[in-house]
């Protein structure tokens, strides 16, 4: 094995292999993979078609050598039920744990399941959330046959993290997950990334609460970059967009670091890139609004995914942040934020719309005392 | 799904083992095991989101058996494993094995050797996972977010079901040796060329031991033989039969409180007593012919005080109420065997 991966070294680079167990992969070239992966296939494998049963039993039976009478015994001997472990005419309930088991994944179950039992909240949120979503994901048929994903394309699954807050630690990392298509571009991945960073309206506005622009940020900072095995990927779609990473690329030039090159995300699909599976990436936008991007997965395509091209970048999983409520009624999302105010028990302190306006403004609209007033967009905002 | 990670493995070794006892690659006996212990029943009772990820943690699990380091058996056991459990997940949307692109290869070589050896239901079972679209081909063969685990389990996985014979001649061989013998020659030669004759005998400067080659060897002929010794005897062992080579009370009693305590301790017991007996006596005899391995040091993880003590404590209550509850009732009749029975329990529970 280690001579053969000696003699053609051009072909066994683009096999994924730990880095370090379980933790992450050696840096490959994603459609290179792909392409190994196709060498090695039969297309029938690979294909959505399913192959008809009846020409199954005959390509094996003629491939070993067997007569038809051994492929009878043989179906009958290998299918599913021999596997039955209840009588044929009654079907047992699944959902529950039978009773008294013996293997030990049961009882450690039926421990949990007691456990839970006696909690007096019975409802898990984020299960009925994820449920929902697997909904919405499941067996999305194409319309047209224009839109149904080829066979043979690679998925990529990708998880994008929260900017990190170490203030508090947790071993919870929120994060979103995506399933990408190999055909799509960085800049396809950028804009499916949801960051709050990008909805901010900047600007006092205590003077004039109901003139708040519509400007958010993000149409007035587009610039943007991945950064991917050394390579700084930027966003160049519109002519505002400055190019963020020459700053970097300098000062590490300056310091004797490895030497890091540009490219353009929007020509860059993603079965161009080369990556290490499971090795935290960097993406930032809005500056200094940095997420870590973790590609998690990469695969063929299978006949149980998603088949309409259009549903791709595809959500899979979305951590639902806790949001931040007014303080004077507890009810409401906060959407103001004041500070040097003389009205608001903390500085800086929340406010809904209604509260806000109606502890501030009097009835013509005039402002009551000093204070300053920005317009807050909730984290949780995406939810 | 983490904190089922333990019991699933223990399951899927408590089958393949058991599949493993009966000497056999057929899917015929692999069914009637997993018939016998209900395995399907082990979906049982995860519904949604939790179902699937103990799925898919299912899933990869029983992947692991179907490559090496493990015996030909045990990986069709293995692929037996996945293909049940492919076919007897509840969920409405089956999840697939994932295969990654390294292992491929060593697919394609076990299902050759399947072919070559006739194992006609192991090409079918592999065939029809094929035919069925059960595989997702990926990257790597588990999902991947660079999670640094705190305290590393070393994967432990069962040393009976390991292909032992291969491990040696990878390590140790010819080639090895010889260049291991070349470079020494070549090192002494470099070192008289450099010191004046009398200091060569200077053992300090040596770079390895004067004779290492020729010892290395014979150690490792030496653990050859008490191997096939070994394995000579627990074949003849198994021929004839476990009741006549235990014909000691000794033994017999020993496996009588083993199974007792087996019974009471749940699972904790692995091997039966009068394995382990035996073992150590082949252990003394292989020590006694020669070859002398020290056992590597192996750091063993122990569990927290607080839960050693809580075992410990629990154990002993236990074993001196059901004691003290005998010897109340029994102390009439007959003392001193009852006293000497309560001792032997009471070390066997250490």
């Amino acid at each position: 094995m280690a001579a053969a991966s000696k003699q053609n070294t051009d072909s066994t680079v683009n096999i994924p292999d730990y880095e370090e167990t379980n933790v992450n992969s050696k840096p490959f070239h994603v459609d290179s993979f792909r392409n190994e992966w196709l060498r090695r296939l039969k297309p029938g494998d690979w294909s959505h078609q399913h192959e008809d049963e009846d020409t199954f039993d005959a390509n094996f039976a003629e491939d070993m050598g067997v007569s038809a009478e051994t492929m009878a015994e043989l179906k009958a001997v290998c299918s599913v039920d021999s596997l039955r472990c209840h009588p044929k005419d009654q079907q047992p309930d699944t959902d529950v744990v039978p009773p008294d088991p013996r293997l030990s994944t049961l009882i450690q179950r039926k421990k949990k399941q007691d456990y839970r039992a006696s909690l007096k909240i019975t409802k898990n949120r984020h299960d009925l959330y994820a449920d929902e979503l697997e909904r919405l994901t499941v067996g999305g048929q194409p319309e047209t046959e224009e839109d149904k994903l080829p066979e043979g394309e690679v998925i990529l699954t990708i998880n994008v993290y929260y900017p990190a807050s170490f203030a508090k630690f947790n071993y919870i990392r929120p994060h979103t997950s995506l399933l990408m298509t190999g055909s799509h571009t960085l800049a396809e991945l950028r804009d499916a990334i949801c960051c709050v960073s990008d909805l901010q309206v900047l600007g006092e506005f205590s003077g004039t609460p109901d003139m708040a622009p519509d400007f958010i940020s993000k149409e007035l900072y587009k610039s943007a970059f991945f950064f991917f095995e050394g390579v700084f990927y930027n966003d160049t779609r519109f002519p505002e967009c400055k190019d963020m990473s020459m700053t970097i690329i300098e000062w590490a030039k300056a310091r004797n670091f490895p030497p890091y090159s540009q490219a353009v995300m929007e020509d860059t699909r993603l079965v161009d890139l080369k990556l290490k599976v499971g090795f935290p990436y960097l993406y930032c936008h809005q500056g200094d609004c940095e997420h870590l991007v973790i590609v998690t997965d990469v695969r063929l395509t299978h006949e149980t995914d998603c088949l309409n091209k259009k549903l791709y970048p595809l959500l899979i999983h979305k951590h639902r942040i806790s949001t931040q409520k007014c303080a004077v009624c507890h009810v409401f999302i906060g959407r103001w934020l004041t500070t040097k105010d003389r009205l608001a028990p903390s500085d800086p302190c929340l406010f809904c719309d209604k509260c806000f306006r109606m502890l501030h403004y009097d009835a013509e609209g005039n402002k009551l005392g000093d204070f300053l007033a920005y317009s807050f967009v909730d984290r949780g905002a995406f939810n | 799904m983490e904190n089922y990670r333990e019991q699933v493995k223990a399951d899927c070794e408590q089958i393949l083992g058991r599949f493993q006892e009966k000497d056999s690659v057929r899917f015929q006996v692999f069914a009637t095991i997993w018939r016998e212990m209900n395995f399907s029943h082990i979906f049982y009772g995860a519904v949604k989101r939790e179902g699937r990820a103990f799925v898919r943690l299912i899933l990869d699990t029983a992947y692991g058996y179907f490559l090496p380091p493990f015996s030909f058996q045990i990986r069709v056991g293995g692929l037996y494993l996945l293909y049940s459990l492919y076919q007897c997940q509840t969920n409405a949307r089956r999840k697939q094995i994932r295969v990654a692109l390294k292992d491929w290869d060593v697919v394609k070589k076990f299902e050759k050797d399947a072919v070559d050896a006739q194992h006609v239901d192991a090409v079918y079972i592999l065939r029809r996972l094929m035919f069925l679209k059960a595989f997702h081909f990926t990257a790597m063969p588990t999902l991947l977010d660079y999670q640094k685990r705190r305290n590393v389990v070393k994967s432990t996985f069962c040393e009976n079901f390991m292909d032992r014979s291969s491990h040696l001649p990878e390590i140790i061989n010819t080639e090895l040796l010889e260049e291991l013998s070349n470079v020494h020659t070549m090192y002494t030669e470099l070192k008289s060329s450099v010191f004046p004759p009398p200091q060569q005998t200077d053992s300090s400067v040596d770079l390895i031991h004067r004779d290492m080659v020729p010892q290395l060897l014979s150690t490792v002929k030496d653990f050859y033989k008490w191997r096939q010794r070994k394995d000579t005897r627990t074949a003849e062992a198994k021929d004839s039969g476990e009741g006549t080579s235990s014909g000691q009370e000794s033994s017999k009693r020993a496996r009588l409180i083993a199974s007792i305590k087996s019974k009471a301790y749940g699972e904790a017991a692995e091997a039966s007593k009068s394995r382990r007996h035996r073992q150590v006596e082949v252990n003394f005899s292989s020590s006694e012919a020669g070859p002398s391995f020290k056992p590597v040091y192996t750091r063993i993880n122990r569990p927290s005080l607080k839960a050693r003590t809580k075992d410990n404590v629990h154990i002993i209550s236990k074993v001196w109420k059901d004691a003290t509850g005998t010897t109340n009732v029994s102390r009439l009749t007959s003392l001193e065997l009852d006293r000497a029975e309560i001792k032997s329990l009471r070390e066997n529970s250490k």
